[in-house]
Order: structure tokens, then C-alpha cells, then sequence
């Protein structure tokens, strides 16, 4: 199918769906006015019940935490399909020399950069730490934490070197914590059915509500979500690294 | 102006379908699909904002307080990160098209024949 009667086919689709579409935009409950049932049962009693006051982490990793096993474990295959495809020919042998563009002659590093890499890395990691932890108090939690430290992890590469970047991010650490994650909230969910509960049931103390250690079974999840994330970023962006990497003559790719 | 939000979502996927059927390279089709995806995020959103009421974080207010669905703010969150990967697991597949077939145009590419 060329472009032209890929364009027409198309056209003929969206003008067959545009009435359907039209119809749903009018008729939808107004904007800023729906009727939300399911959340405001949650933002009632989640306080109450979970001793959190993060409503969002209420729903991840509690109420439809079920749906975040799923999540996880597509995030995980997902990673896992990333990895099996980038180094498929090359294996498991890393490189210590960052990507060269042709004969261009390498610069150093301005101090500059170094200076600020040094300054920022602890500070974003730190906030990314504090994320993770406040899942269950302020908005956050394992997901996001975990982007942000695993994207400021990079910093070591910007402001240090590539070789130190590749010695400290060891593949098969984060490749055995990526699926401990995974397992960490698999078992989650079969461990409580040892006692008679349902399976993701939160049977842990609850502890007091504002407290950081609030939530019961919500923070191992959360604990489990976040490292999960930090090691699956971390891998995508130590293969995708080394992608670039041109190979010299007479080197194994 | 209670429809602008659905017709952004109705927009969105439009341009990004349509950008989807016009690419001519497997990375700007990839941000397309991004796109469509957004759309979601709008209409997810959208459905679950509420006039006058605050962000679903009770630490220091009463839980009565009107606020926003968490429900759909949550399935967001899971969109989010679902997409980032599954963007990541394209792009290593268009990384290995461009090394078995030498181009990363999907009006070049034919089907294999064994």
C-alpha cells in the first residue's frame, strides 16, 4: 500500500468514526462535573483504613494493587525484551570508551561540568530517595522515585567518565534487583495467603497515620516498585549507551 | 468550554494517528505513537478533574475536603511508565531493523522471504 491509499483508507475510517467521536464530546457529563464514585469512596476511607495520605499510593500498591503486579510485570518483560534485543550479537561484554562521532578528536571535560555534575548527582539521588520513601505522605512513590534516580545516575557519565559510569553500574547487579523487584511484589501477594487472606491483602501492623512507616504491605510493595524501576531505567540506559558506541578497526562489535 | 478537553484528546490521537500513517522513519513514527498515547493521558485527567476541589494528599487536611479522582490519576501514573519502556523496547527493535536491513524506512522494508 503506497502513502496515497494509505491516506484515503484513513480518511474514509475517520470520517466513518468522526460522528461517534462528535457524539461522545457532547454528550460526556461536563467537564470538571462528573460524578466520581469509585474515587471518593477512596479519598473517604483510605485514611481511615490504610493509614496513608497519599490517595494515589492508596490505589497503586492497596486498593487495585493487583493492577500494578500487572504493570510491573510488563514493565519487567518490557525491560527484559529491550535487553535480550540490544545485545543480542554483542553479549554480555561491555565496553569502557564512550561513543566516538567518526574522527572527531575527543574533548576533555571542562571543570565546569564536572563541578556541577558533582554538586547535582548526590542532590537529585537524594530527592529521588526522598520521593520513593514519602510514598504513602506526599505525592511520589517507587514509579517516579525510581526515574529519578536512575536518570540521575547519568550524571556520572556526564561529569565523571564513561568507564566509571560502566564500573559502578554493574548489568548483572541491576539485571538480578530488576526481577528481585518483580519478585519482591509477586510474593507480596502469595505471602498473605499463607495466613488465610486474600491474596494482596494488607495483613502488616499499619503503624500511625502521618508516620513514615505507615501503610503495612504498602511499603514493601512500594520498596519492591522502586527498585524495580531504578534497576529496569538503569539497564535501558547502560544498553542503549552502549549502542552508540562505534566500534575501532579490529575490534569485536 | 466543557468539550475543549475531549476534543485535545480527540486532536491528539488524530495528529498522531495521522503522523503514524504518513511516517517515513521508524523514530519519528515511534513519537508519534507518544502522541496517540498523550491523548489518554489528557482524557484520563480530564474525567477525573472536578471544579474546586484539591489534589488527592490528605497530610494536612481533613479527608472530607473535595478533591480530584486518584483512581484515574493512578491508571495515568501506570500509563506513564508502561509507555517509557515500551518506547525503549521500539526503539532497540528499530536499532536492530536498521542493522539487518539497512534502513529504517517502513515504506522500504518488504517482508522476508526465506
Amino acid at each position: 500500500m503506497n502513502r496515497r491509499t494509505r491516506l484515503v483508507v484513513a480518511g474514509i475510517c475517520a470520517l466513518a468514526i468522526a460522528p461517534a467521536v462528535a457524539v461522545v464530546i457532547v454528550h460526556i457529563p461536563a467537564f470538571g462535573h462528573h460524578p466520581l464514585p469509585y474515587g471518593d469512596a477512596i479519598n473517604r476511607a483510605a485514611g481511615a483504613e490504610r493509614h496513608v495520605t497519599n490517595m494515589v499510593t492508596a490505589v497503586n500498591f492497596d486498593y487495585r494493587a493487583f493492577d500494578t503486579l500487572g504493570e510491573e510485570l510488563m514493565l519487567v518483560a518490557a525491560v527484559t525484551g529491550t535487553l535480550v534485543l540490544l545485545r543480542g550479537r554483542r553479549g554480555e561484554n561491555v565496553s569502557d570508551r564512550a561513543a566516538q562521532a567518526g574522527d572527531r578528536p575527543v574533548c576533555e571535560r571542562s571543570e565546569a561540568v564536572t563541578l556541577a555534575c558533582r554538586i547535582f548527582l548526590p542532590l537529585i539521588v537524594t530527592f529521588g530517595l526522598y520521593v520513593i520513601l514519602h510514598a504513602g505522605l506526599t505525592p511520589g512513590g517507587g514509579f517516579q522515585g525510581g526515574a529519578i534516580v536512575a536518570s540521575g545516575t547519568l550524571l556520572l557519565y556526564l561529569g565523571e567518565s564513561y568507564s566509571l559510569w560502566r564500573r559502578l553500574m554493574h548489568s548483572l547487579i541491576f539485571d538480578m534487583l530488576e526481577a528481585a523487584g518483580a519478585i519482591v511484589l509477586v510474593l507480596c501477594g502469595l505471602l498473605p495467603m499463607l495466613s488465610g487472606a486474600a491474596f494482596l491483602e494488607n495483613v502488616l501492623p499499619l503503624g500511625q497515620t502521618r508516620a513514615l512507616l505507615a501503610g503495612g504491605l504498602i511499603l514493601v510493595e512500594n520498596a519492591g516498585v522502586a527498585v524495580a524501576v531504578t534497576a529496569g531505567f538503569i539497564l535501558l540506559l547502560l544498553e542503549f549507551l552502549e549502542e552508540t558506541r562505534a566500534t575501532r578497526g579490529g575490534e569485536k562489535p | 468550554m466543557s468539550y475543549v478537553p475531549w476534543a485535545t484528546a480527540a486532536w491528539l490521537s488524530a495528529v498522531g494517528i495521522y503522523g503514524v500513517i504518513t511516517s517515513r522513519h521508524y523514530v519519528h513514527l515511534i513519537g508519534c505513537l507518544t502522541v496517540v498515547q498523550s491523548a489518554t493521558y489528557v482524557a484520563l485527567l480530564s474525567v477525573g478533574y472536578r471544579f474546586g476541589s484539591v489534589a488527592p494528599i490528605f497530610y494536612t487536611r481533613s479527608p472530607s475536603t473535595p478533591a480530584v479522582d486518584p483512581v484515574l490519576q493512578a491508571l495515568v501514573l501506570t500509563d506513564i511508565v508502561v509507555g517509557a519502556t515500551i518506547t525503549a523496547l521500539l526503539l532497540a527493535l528499530t536499532l536492530q531493523v536498521h542493522k539487518k536491513r539497512g534502513t529504517v524506512n517502513p515504506e522500504r522494508l518488504r517482508p522476508f522471504r526465506q
